[in-house]
């Protein structure tokens, strides 16, 4: 090989290290390293208990894929020992599959495709060897494949009708009569390449209904009604480890339209008892039209939990960092009364017209991140320090734009016209005009254009006031800003 | 006096409460040294309802709390400091200009329709525990309510910060710290009402130098 003058594609090839010792497989058996549970339900509409039925198989293994219309596929190698080996499993899953309501054979191999069709033909099929399976999948006929009529019609006129007459064939030959597709099939059943599924989603939202014998018109007893769904939904929550941020709650009527009060949540939530003294809150502040029918219970999207421990020291204390539970709490308290918009944090702009320079957003659940982060932006200094040092407050003072003390701690919501004396502003009586004016001309660009100068005054109290003058002709003054 | 080592692990215990001695109490500097002298403990408390007594609105009441909010907004293992009804929009770039990190500021809104709620929110503000500071306007509080806002705020270690109409002078009150302040030509005069084992008195403060050079004018 040495010998052989160097090809330019040489370089290119990539060399894999020869393993050092090769693994025949018919001399010392290997075990498989997926192993894959077939169901085939016999009933016609197994739909529906095969979606239930995925569901429950969520508890051997994460990888469950549905095969329609009547096939469900699980690998549980790695969850072999927890069942007490195969036989364990397999007794524990037909178990399920009875409680199902399925009549279903199944059928354990390597590889998904070749469980299913061994669980199709019905007969005990259990191969934990991959070596095993060809000769096993040999004598079984073609007709589990489900390929289609006249691909088998041909393959029996050629005399082939079984699996392993169909797999001696020659490839090339089989590819170009038969289609790429039926051999990758077959390289599938083998174990030759491997065979990707999706995934089953199990469903995702809560969504339930409760039709009451009586109808009801007190917001408590509507409420103790909605126990058993919230305590459902509590369940739900915790079988996947998640918590919701929405819930709707749906009050039905005679004839009126339904009622329905939306909980929003800060944080996700799993606890049956928050969730129920939340919506008592939002039930309190609901009108009902009409006596109520029947309840139901939506869950938006769950969202993954994070479960952390408790403290050891309260938050406050030395240590004690605050915990973000209490602040979500408190933002949903507050929201479930006052209304999802009524709380808000603050947050800073950029650009220099007063009524731009903020705006309200989500308010930050204090977090450690958030509470690592504090400190930053050296503000007043910390306390009691800062007597010592009166130069650190000052520097980081002027790395802010303008002066602290040349902006007011309250914002109008919007402009109040003064009356005005002979073109001199006035409110409750004179103003003293005190310090510098300041132009703020800016905002041509988006059509929310202003010309302003604005002043610093005191009115007759001793309240120092943030007023502007219009720079366009009415000149009118107003009044946008208390310095409190 | 000889000192009595027996009698001063006495009086240590914490449910033994001496005139103007209060060192047991968390305080928060208030930024302004001469005010801090007056202070009991040389400081706002950490938890407990405090009234401040403003002539009108805007005389700088809210000015007079800002190097306390600032300096909680930065402290290590800051929680919130709410802001619930206030009477105009709190400025953030104002507030951001004075050192106070706005992460830690919520502010909460309470319709006018509804009765109480400003009260409501400020007392499950304090309770919960998630804030260090919480700020309110309200109208009229009772005096059984605002003994209800003192306990929430021992309760959830809060400092709540009651902001009344000069008028509130004459309603008894169950807050631990009363304050007045008035506007002078150069910043306000703080009068201590009451305050438990603090000094009585007036201090004048100018707020616009002192709030960050933390160096009063006079006293």
């Amino acid at each position: 090989m040495a010998s052989r003058p160097l090809r330019h594609s040489d370089a290119q090839v990539i060399r894999l290290p020869t393993p050092l010792r090769s693994v025949d497989a018919r001399r010392e058996p290997v075990e498989a390293a997926e192993l894959w549970v077939g169901v085939h339900a016999g009933a016609v509409n197994a739909a529906a208990a095969l979606e239930k039925l995925a569901t429950r198989a969520q508890k051997y293994t994460p990888r469950v894929s549905l095969v329609p219309p009547d096939g469900l596929v699980l690998e549980v190698q790695g969850s072999l020992h927890l069942f007490n080996g195969v036989d364990g499993l397999l007794r524990s899953f037909a178990e399920d599959c009875r409680t199902a309501g399925l009549e279903s054979a199944l059928a354990l191999a390597p590889t998904p495709l070749a469980a299913l069709v061994a669980a199709r033909v019905g007969a005990p099929f259990v191969v934990t060897n991959k070596a095993q399976l060809t000769g096993r999948l040999t004598s079984m006929s073609l007709a589990p494949l489900r390929w289609p009529e006249d691909v088998i019609e041909r393959l029996a006129r050629m005399g082939v009708r079984t699996i392993g007459q169909t797999l001696r064939l020659p490839r090339a030959g089989f590819a170009r009569r038969f289609g790429p597709a039926h051999l990758a099939e077959l390289d599938r059943l083998t174990g030759r390449n491997a065979d990707l599924r999706h995934r089953f989603q199990p469903r995702e939202r809560f969504r339930r209904r409760r039709e009451l014998t009586y109808e009801m018109e007190n917001n408590a007893t509507i409420l103790a009604a909605l126990a058993p769904l919230l305590t459902d939904l509590g369940r739900f929550l915790q079988t996947r480890q998640v918590g919701i941020t929405e819930l709707e709650c749906r009050l039905r009527h005679r004839h009126a339209p339904p009622s329905v009060c939306v909980l929003r949540l800060a944080a996700p939530l799993a606890d049956v008892p928050r969730l129920t003294e939340l919506l008592g809150e939002r039930l309190n502040a609901l009108v009902l039209p009409e006596p109520v029918r029947s309840l139901e219970l939506r869950s938006g999207l769950p969202v993954l939990r994070e479960l952390n421990s408790n403290p050891l020291w309260q938050p406050g204390e030395y240590g004690g960092r605050a915990a973000g539970s209490e602040s979500s709490q408190l933002i949903e308290r507050l929201r479930a009364r006052l209304g999802h918009e009524a709380v808000y944090g603050l947050q800073v702009l950029q650009g220099h017209r007063p009524e731009r320079a903020w705006s309200m957003c989500e308010p930050s659940i204090a977090d450690a991140a958030a509470s690592a982060r504090g400190g930053h932006g050296g503000g007043a200094g910390a306390r009691g320090t800062a007597s010592a040092n009166t130069r650190g407050p000052r520097s980081s003072r002027a790395a802010t734009p303008w002066d602290a003390f040349r902006r007011p701690l309250w914002l109008l919501p919007a402009p109040q016209q003064l009356d005005e004396l002979d073109g001199v502003p006035r409110r409750l009586g004179s103003l003293r005009f005190f310090g510098e004016v300041e132009r703020i001309e800016t905002g041509w660009w988006d059509g929310g254009e202003i010309g302003r100068d604005y002043y610093t005054v005191f009115d007759i109290y001793g309240v120092q006031l943030w007023i502007f003058r219009e720079r366009a002709t009415p000149h009118r003054w107003f009044l946008h800003g208390v310095f409190g | 006096m000889a000192f009595n080592p027996e009698l001063a692990r006495l009086l240590e215990h914490p449910a033994i409460w001496r005139g103007t001695s209060v060192a047991r109490t968390d305080v928060l500097s208030s930024g302004f040294l001469a005010l801090d002298e007056r202070l009991p403990g040389r400081g706002w408390p950490r938890n407990g309802l405090i009234e401040i007594l403003a002539s009108r609105f805007g005389v700088g009441e809210l000015s007079l709390l800002l190097p306390a909010l600032a300096a909680l907004t930065n402290a290590p293992m800051a929680r919130t400091s709410a802001w619930v009804a206030p009477p105009f929009e709190p400025f953030a770039p104002a507030l951001t200009a004075h050192g106070v990190v706005l992460e830690h500021v919520l502010v909460v809104r309470v319709p006018a329709a509804l009765r109480g709620g400003a009260l409501w929110a400020f007392e499950q503000s304090l309770a919960s525990g998630a804030c260090d500071l919480v700020m309110t306007w309200a109208k009229r509080p009772q005096p059984k309510e605002i003994r209800r806002l003192q306990l929430a705020a021992e309760r959830g270690r809060a400092l709540g910060v009651l902001f009344r109409p000069m008028q509130a002078l004459r309603e008894p009150s169950h807050a631990a710290l009363r304050v007045a302040i008035e506007p002078l030509t150069h910043g306000v005069r703080v009068n201590l009402l009451k305050s438990k084992g603090g000094v009585r008195g007036s201090v004048e403060l100018d707020l616009a130098a002192a709030a960050h050079d933390l160096t009063p004018v006079r006293s």
